[in-house]
């Protein structure tokens, strides 16, 4: 009797632990939980006479809080990272107000309890930065009318849902310039997370902006099904290093694995998401673009406080200082220093565009029209590579 | 296909199938001592976040492998006292191991996120150094991962060739003989699972501290579990084990490769093939008594109680 008690009692922590586990990212969201939201609601909003216990403390405290959630860690050095200094400046420029953080969100269902959560502690503005938070943060939306909700990356709208994000493929096309300069081997690897819309268009437009200089280059891509697989990063990544590319780029959430990977191999990396990236490539570092949306969220708070707040999307680029490109690395020549800055004029100035048709896929079809422009919600659903690219955009 | 990317192909399988290897000789051990670690995936997490912080903290990616290999033996005591000394259920008692590591790894892998490491230096050797730099770079190895075929034949020898293994064996064929011939089933199993353990913990040092130079969480991504998945593959024999590694390994960069080669061939269906092979062995060998586990996997040894 004694002995056999053990595996029951194994198997009852087994299963507190397994539903512990479904609980979503419980023990990486910073912020403290708040329970039975739905109780309490009604209780505080009926009887009128409460009124101004609730008012008081609002008058004294911060202008707005702000609820911001992001998908991963804050100090990735990577899309998260820049997320969450660009969220920061808010608070910078505007001191009033109170920023509520939660990072590790990665999933639909701890978002929402994450956001409702927020809300609870007073939120007026949801911040949602990953992709997976869109529809839980449209959901709450609907439910929350006085509550303002920014999606960085998404499309849907609504009265009080919108969007905002940079425009990466501009600065792709950059970064293309000075990789097509910089590889002998004129084959440039490119790791990826997923075959998405936008991250096709973001190879598309650093194959462009390679052959507008190098025309015999070639965009190597390898999928790692994962944003944040580090494993897998590094195969990948050594994967194209032993396939003759000397120069490495990615789009996956942490710069750490893949831009360590190419330094240790003597290889040239370009960075994307933050431009911390650039501390893991010290020596062989080319150059790098981040996300600096912070001035542009600054003015979106700032609409939400003074009330004129309007559903917009909102989409900027290098030009508005919503991207920014890091500094050159050691061993970039000055003449290929001045012909990507020159090209970074170009877009700028509108000068260069970077989806001017004609644009031919990989199987020589017409994707893009003579004197058509790839618009950006179609960019979106891009589902095809440019010549000279290699791997498979499905 | 040209002669650079067979040979890349080789090189990634090395590179990734190190930690697989180091953590699968470690399962080997459990398992030819009659323990099923099911926790292997979390030991792993704790290994690894432990080393990586300490090499983060020192600068130092020798300390960090000797605290990831030290921290991963340490962690097994912890299911050594609940299947051994508690008599607990093994598999349950993994998993309840499994998950705990995720939450600790978590947390102690916290303040590092993002962090930049020293990692185990690259050497070259002498023969190899000569050759042209493409081709160089494919085979300059670390450390960990020069040690990692020798590893495979010192555990072979352990277990094969040492009164030890001999009485580690037959804890795992039948406890109550061993015991009945002087053996301490109690004392054994908690040694393998030391030693496992610390195997284990290498693996997880050489996926953080030298293959990714990172930690992120849940960076195993299933490694544990693809370990328990080779051991049945090699047939608790450590050196089939170098196979079943590399194999696995090998089948992950050539995947890369086709995909990368404009080939359309499922990256999902490629993932699944250790474990299609495992089924294979597993109908293949299953029930004959030459190539079956070891004849008390996952029970519980209740005798010699003082």
């Amino acid at each position: 009797m004694k002995i056999k008690i053990y595996p029951i009692i194994a198997i009852l922590v087994v299963t507190a632990l397994l539903l512990a586990a479904c609980r979503p990212a419980a023990p990486a969201v910073e912020e403290p939980t708040v329970e039975e939201p739905a109780v309490e609601e009604p209780a505080t909003e009926e009887p009128a006479a409460e009124e101004p216990t609730v008012e008081e403390p609002a008058e004294e405290g911060p202008c707005l809080i702000i609820g911001a959630l992001h998908g991963g860690p804050i100090t990735d050095a990577g899309y998260n990272q820049a997320m969450h200094e660009s969220i920061m400046q808010i608070k910078e420029n505007i001191p009033c107000v109170e920023i509520i953080e939660a990072e590790n969100v990665p999933e639909e269902a701890g978002a929402t309890s994450t956001m409702e959560n927020m809300i609870q502690q007073g939120a007026g503005m949801i911040i949602a930065t990953a992709f997976n938070h869109q529809y839980p943060a449209l959901a709450l939306a609907e439910q929350n009318p006085d509550v303002i909700f920014e999606h960085a990356g998404g499309w849907e709208m609504s009265a009080n849902f919108a969007n905002f994000f940079g425009e990466p493929p501009d600065t792709w096309y950059i970064m293309g310039v000075a990789a097509g300069l910089m590889t002998e081997s004129n084959k440039l690897g490119f790791v990826a997370a997923f075959p998405l819309g936008w991250t096709n268009t973001f190879i598309n437009a650093y194959a462009l902006g390679a052959q507008s200089v190098n025309p015999d280059v070639e965009v190597i891509v390898a999928f790692t099904f994962g944003w944040g697989d580090s494993a897998k990063e590094a195969d990948a990544t050594n994967s194209l290093i032993n396939q003759g590319v000397d120069v490495i780029t990615m789009h996956v959430d942490s710069p750490s694995t893949v831009l360590s990977t190419a330094e240790s191999r003597g290889v040239y990396s370009i960075g994307f998401q933050s431009l911390a990236a650039q501390d893991f490539a010290p020596e062989y570092w080319i150059s790098g673009i981040g996300f600096t949306l912070g001035s542009k969220l600054t003015w979106l708070a700032s609409t939400v406080i003074d009330g004129s707040w309007e559903p917009i999307f909102l989409r900027c680029g290098i030009a508005d200082g919503c991207m920014e490109m890091g500094p050159f690395g050691p061993n970039v020549p000055q003449d290929v220093q001045d012909q990507v800055l020159q090209a970074k004029d170009g877009i700028e100035s509108g000068d260069i565009v970077v989806f001017t048709g004609p644009v031919l896929d990989q199987d020589g079809n017409v994707a893009v029209a003579e004197g058509e422009v790839l618009t950006s919600d179609l960019m979106s659903s891009v589902d095809w590579f440019v010549q000279g690219v290699t791997g498979s955009p499905k | 296909m040209s002669l650079l990317a067979i040979l890349g192909v080789i090189s990634s399988a090395i590179f990734s199938g190190t930690s697989l290897l180091y953590t699968t000789l470690g399962e080997t051990i459990h398992q030819r001592s009659g323990i099923v670690n099911l926790g292997l995936e979390g030991i792993m997490l704790i290994s690894a976040s432990a080393g990586f912080g300490i090499t983060v903290m020192t600068g130092s990616p020798y300390l960090g492998v000797l605290v990831a290999t030290i921290t991963g033996g340490l962690v097994n005591m912890i299911l050594g006292f609940l299947v051994v000394t508690r008599r607990a259920n093994q598999l349950a008692s993994g998993l309840a191991l499994m998950f705990f590591g995720f939450g600790l790894s978590a947390l102690i892998g916290k303040p590092f996120v993002g962090a930049k490491i020293n990692a185990l230096p690259r050497i070259s050797l002498p023969g190899i150094s000569n050759l042209p730099i493409l081709y160089a770079s494919l085979f300059e190895f670390d450390i960990l991962i020069y040690l990692v075929i020798p590893m495979a034949f010192l555990i072979w020898w352990l277990l094969f060739r040492t009164r030890w293994g001999l009485g580690l064996r037959a804890v795992g064929e039948n406890a109550d003989t061993a015991f009945a011939s002087g053996r301490n089933p109690f004392l054994i199993r908690y040694q393998a699972l030391f030693l496992g353990g610390m195997l284990a913990g290498l693996g997880a040092a050489h996926l953080s501290i030298a293959y990714t130079m990172n930690w992120s969480e849940y960076m195993t991504a299933g490694r544990g579990f693809i370990a328990v998945a080779l051991v049945i593959f090699s047939k608790w024999h450590p050196l089939r084990a170098i196979v079943g590694a590399l194999l696995f390994s090998g089948a992950v960069a050539f995947q890369l490769l086709l995909q990368s080669s404009g080939v359309q061939v499922s990256p999902f269906l490629l993932d699944t093939i250790p474990y299609i092979l495992t089924l294979l062995v597993l109908m293949a060998w299953g029930g004959t008594r030459r190539h079956a586990a070891p004849a008390s996997l996952g029970r519980v040894y209740q005798g010699g109680q003082q």
